[in-house]
């Protein structure tokens, strides 16, 4: 299906347009991947259910046509594991941000990955907090300058891949908006897996994040994106920490084990025994 | 018949189960029961009681006096033998306790022992003691030894016929050594009871009120409601998940929620602290939810297993913003099975968040109940599902009407999207800004319902004399006591008592006027278990009405009935 297509059967298009991104957002390329995942994934509208938190990111599902619940802040993924439990043939999605999912939110990020329910976490990581003004975030790198960190960010970030990996999703997944023809395949994957799934993007802000680091317009934010990802597949033979700026892109985990509501079933019906 | 037993010792004892094994006991021989328990935040050590109450008498509070004290530790003695009526019984193991007293009062019974020599070991201590209370009552043991079968079936034989032997051993060393003992109890008419406590209610409650989703975090004293739920998973198809922490207990509730189901939340103060953002969400997106807020005194931690009434300031003013909220505080386990459906009932059909607020001493206090009237429960389902929600042509999640009260869809169950957001929004959920559709929303979601909202609430109870002098006004938990007291000093005294347990928003005077009758009262009195006397401050705010005297406690421990009766004396002169 086309763009157009796409665009006419997925979005409040009559209605909520133009969007509140500025001009040259990542979140853009990250919405029409989402679309065509969805395309790919052919799943009935009315069983998606979208949820997402407070930021750029969360304004995502404001203009998809889908249920859709714009909760608070951090709070995405708490939401979604409240309908998925209750109505578990849903296909249930949260989108947030790097300050929503990993600083207000980080508690609720590593225990829904732990618990494995089938939930699909779609983290766009723009390294800042956009909408408020471009204070530092839990993935502003060190020394990378922010709102609030005026003469260079003194306090590390970590990696949200690796973080979902050790707190034991069941798929993980990275990409960048550089890279957007590999996205819609990263998203539709993590949804088809059954299992606490989530998939990272990088993209640019280059408005509050590139104005303050020497990227002030978004095409020199995506060939930084070009030029330091590393496919996971070729990533293997570099140890870690040459990876320096670096980043793998791809499918970084994809681990077999039973997901929550399988558990669930199974010891609903032990202790009927 | 009126006797109480104290069961003291150190916590890890087994103090509740000797409690819990003789509230049965005297349950299935046809006795009103009322227990409460004193406990220290530690699992061992300490000092700890269990008291129990049982008569042939409906019963509602505990008493000071002590008929009968087990002490199985040497501060028991010293702290409750002030305690033992004039033909009451101290019973204790010398050898254990390293300690003697040959007074009139003491029976020395070597609990010890007589577990070991049952073939058993020194846990059923417990059981020698309950058969020696037995028998210092002259209970026949047939209803313990049922009892003990039911109990230990699924730990073997030989348990069962030990711990058997134990209560025997307890029972007949009693019965031998007791010779001055005057209490007299048989089987009474046997009815059917249930001993229920306020969280069990709770819990019951919500069963009863078809609550399909329950998420919290552990919190004393409000987690015996996730503990019972999460007992019953696969029995009523309630589905428990204990979260990360309570911010995600209450958010995880209103996904479930939305997803079309009944969905409940429990906590305590400091817990609530950490929903009230999600609190907030709810009275935005108007998504039904129910939550069970235990109070313990506070601040901050506070004495985590004791008990206050001072959240209700908190809960009134709760959550940024303004929205309709209802508070019910359930004085006995009857009122909280009922208004926990109630709270369903008004949470689904107005589209709000309903707090049962009830306390440590509600909570682990227990009573008998003939039992739950399931007629009077009230089930009616107000969401928008399946055909009918597919034949709608438009749907519009938060259409504007008449009551305020928008159709709440189930998502997934037809073409239409149910579009929520906790933004401002228009009819179908988006995020607006401007001000016409931001004061018709007020309007709607909060202006239009608060009148409707009113008209549920019921007025408060009265009980004793129409024509009282001085009435005794409370809220929640405090019920039980209040009506014991109001009965003692009705033998001397003109009085009544005015109890609230539909608190907020208070009740309207169509229905009876309660704020003329206190204008007229000689003496009204407001008694709370907190320092400053919110409810009080609330009625005052609501209707004008002033208590120019309080009664406050706010040491933790909820008033004994004695201590209520003082209190109440020392004010008369005011009249």
């Amino acid at each position: 299906m086309d763009m157009t297509s796409l665009r006419h059967k997925y979005l409040r298009h009559d209605k909520k347009f133009p969007h509140v991104w500025c001009p040259g957002c990542g979140n853009g390329i990250v919405l029409g991947a989402l679309l065509r995942a969805f395309e790919r994934l052919n799943i009935d509208k009315d069983r998606l259910v979208l949820t997402a938190g407070i930021g750029c990111a969360g304004r995502l599902p404001v203009y998809v046509d889908l249920n859709t619940l714009h909760t608070t802040h951090g709070r995405a993924l708490t939401f979604a594991t409240g309908i998925k439990l209750a109505n578990p043939e849903l296909t249930v999605m949260a989108v947030m941000g790097d300050g929503d999912a990993t600083a207000i939110g980080g508690n609720h990020f590593i225990h829904a990955a732990r618990r494995n329910l089938d939930l699909t976490a779609i983290i766009i990581n723009n390294q800042i907090y956009g909408m408020t003004g471009g204070q530092y975030s839990p993935t502003t790198p060190y020394g990378a300058r922010a709102a609030t960190a005026v003469y260079g960010h003194i306090e590390h970030a970590f990696s949200i891949a690796e973080l979902a990996v050790t707190a034991g999703a069941a798929f993980v997944a990275r990409g960048t908006v550089y890279h957007a023809a590999m996205l819609e395949g990263l998203i539709e994957k993590a949804v088809r897996k059954r299992g606490f799934s989530v998939v990272e993007i990088m993209a640019n802000c280059h408005v509050q994040f590139g104005r303050r680091n020497k990227m002030a317009e978004p095409v020199a934010m995506l060939e930084w994106f070009r030029d330091h990802a590393v496919s996971a597949a070729n990533a293997n033979g570099i140890p870690p920490d040459s990876l320096d700026d670096r980043f793998t892109i791809g499918v970084l985990a994809d681990v077999e084990k039973p997901d929550y509501i399988a558990e669930y079933q199974a010891v609903r019906e032990k202790a009927k025994q | 018949m009126d006797y109480s037993i104290k069961i003291g010792g150190e916590a890890g004892q087994g103090i509740q189960t000797i409690g819990d094994a003789l509230g049965r006991v005297f349950v299935r021989a046809g006795y009103h029961v009322f227990s409460h328990q004193d406990y220290e935040s530690r699992i061992r050590g300490g000092h700890n009681f269990y008291q129990l109450r049982f008569s042939s008498q409906p019963l509602a509070a505990s008493r000071n006096k002590v008929d009968i004290l087990v002490a199985l530790d040497r501060e028991s003695i010293t702290r409750h033998e002030k305690d033992l009526t004039v033909n009451g019984r101290i019973i204790y193991d010398a050898s254990a306790l390293k300690f003697k007293n040959g007074g009139p009062a003491f029976l020395d019974i070597p609990f010890e022992k007589l577990a070991l020599e049952q073939d058993g070991d020194k846990i059923m201590v417990n059981t020698v003691a309950t058969g020696a209370v037995l028998g210092m009552l002259g209970l026949e043991p047939d209803l313990i030894l049922e009892l003990i079968a039911d109990t230990f079936k699924n730990k073997g034989d030989h348990v069962v016929h030990a711990n058997k032997n134990a209560v025997r051993a307890g029972y007949e060393y009693a019965r031998l050594h007791c010779d001055t003992c005057t209490f007299a109890v048989a089987v009474d008419e046997v009815q059917q009871r249930m001993l229920v406590g306020g969280v069990e209610s709770i819990a019951l409650g919500a069963l009863a009120s078809g609550c399909r989703f329950y998420s919290a975090y552990p919190m004393t004293p409000s987690t015996g409601i996730m503990n019972y739920l999460a007992s019953t998973e696969s029995e009523y198809g309630v589905i428990v998940e204990q979260a990360e922490d309570e911010i995600a207990a209450i958010n995880m509730a209103l996904g479930a929620s939305y997803a079309g189901v009944r969905a409940m939340t429990g906590t305590s103060g400091g817990g609530f602290a950490l929903m009230v953002e999600g609190l907030s969400l709810a009275g935005m997106t108007e998504t039904p939810i129910v939550i069970a807020m235990g109070q313990r005194p506070g601040p901050a931690t506070g004495l985590p297993t004791r008990t206050e009434q001072g959240d209700l300031e908190f809960l009134l003013s709760a959550g940024h913003g303004e929205f309709p909220r209802v508070i019910f505080a359930p004085g006995t386990p009857r009122q909280a099975f009922h208004l926990t459906n109630k709270a369903f009932d008004i949470a689904e059909k107005y589209q709000i968040p309903v707090f049962i607020l009830f306390d440590t001493y509600l909570a682990d206090s227990q009573w008998t109940v003939d039992s739950f009237d399931l007629n009077q429960v009230r089930y009616i389902d107000y969401r928008l599902r399946g055909d009918a929600f597919k034949n709608q042509q438009h749907y519009r999640r938060y259409a504007y009407t008449e009551t305020g009260i928008s159709p709440l869809a189930v998502p997934g169950d037809a073409s239409h999207v149910v579009v929520v957001d906790s933004d401002e929004h228009d009819e179908e959920g988006h995020i607006i800004e401007d001000a016409a559709t931001r004061i018709r929303m007020v309007e709607k979601r909060l202006l239009k319902k608060l009148p409707l909202i009113r008209t549920e609430i019921a007025p408060p109870d009265f009980y004793g004399d129409q024509e009282a002098h001085v009435v005794l006004t409370g809220w929640g938990s405090t019920y039980g006591i209040i009506k014991e007291a109001v009965d003692e000093l009705a033998k001397s005294m003109s009085i009544a008592m005015l109890h609230f347990s539909e608190v907020f928003p208070l009740p309207d005077l169509g229905l009876f006027d309660y704020v003329s009758f206190l204008r007229k009262t000689k003496l009204p009195l407001c008694i709370e278990h907190n320092a400053t006397g919110q409810f009080s401050r609330l009625l005052r705010a609501a209707t004008g009405f002033e208590f120019k005297i309080q009664i406050n406690k706010y040491d933790g421990r909820p008033f004994t009935v004695e201590e209520l009766i003082g209190e109440v004396h020392d004010r008369l002169g005011n009249i």
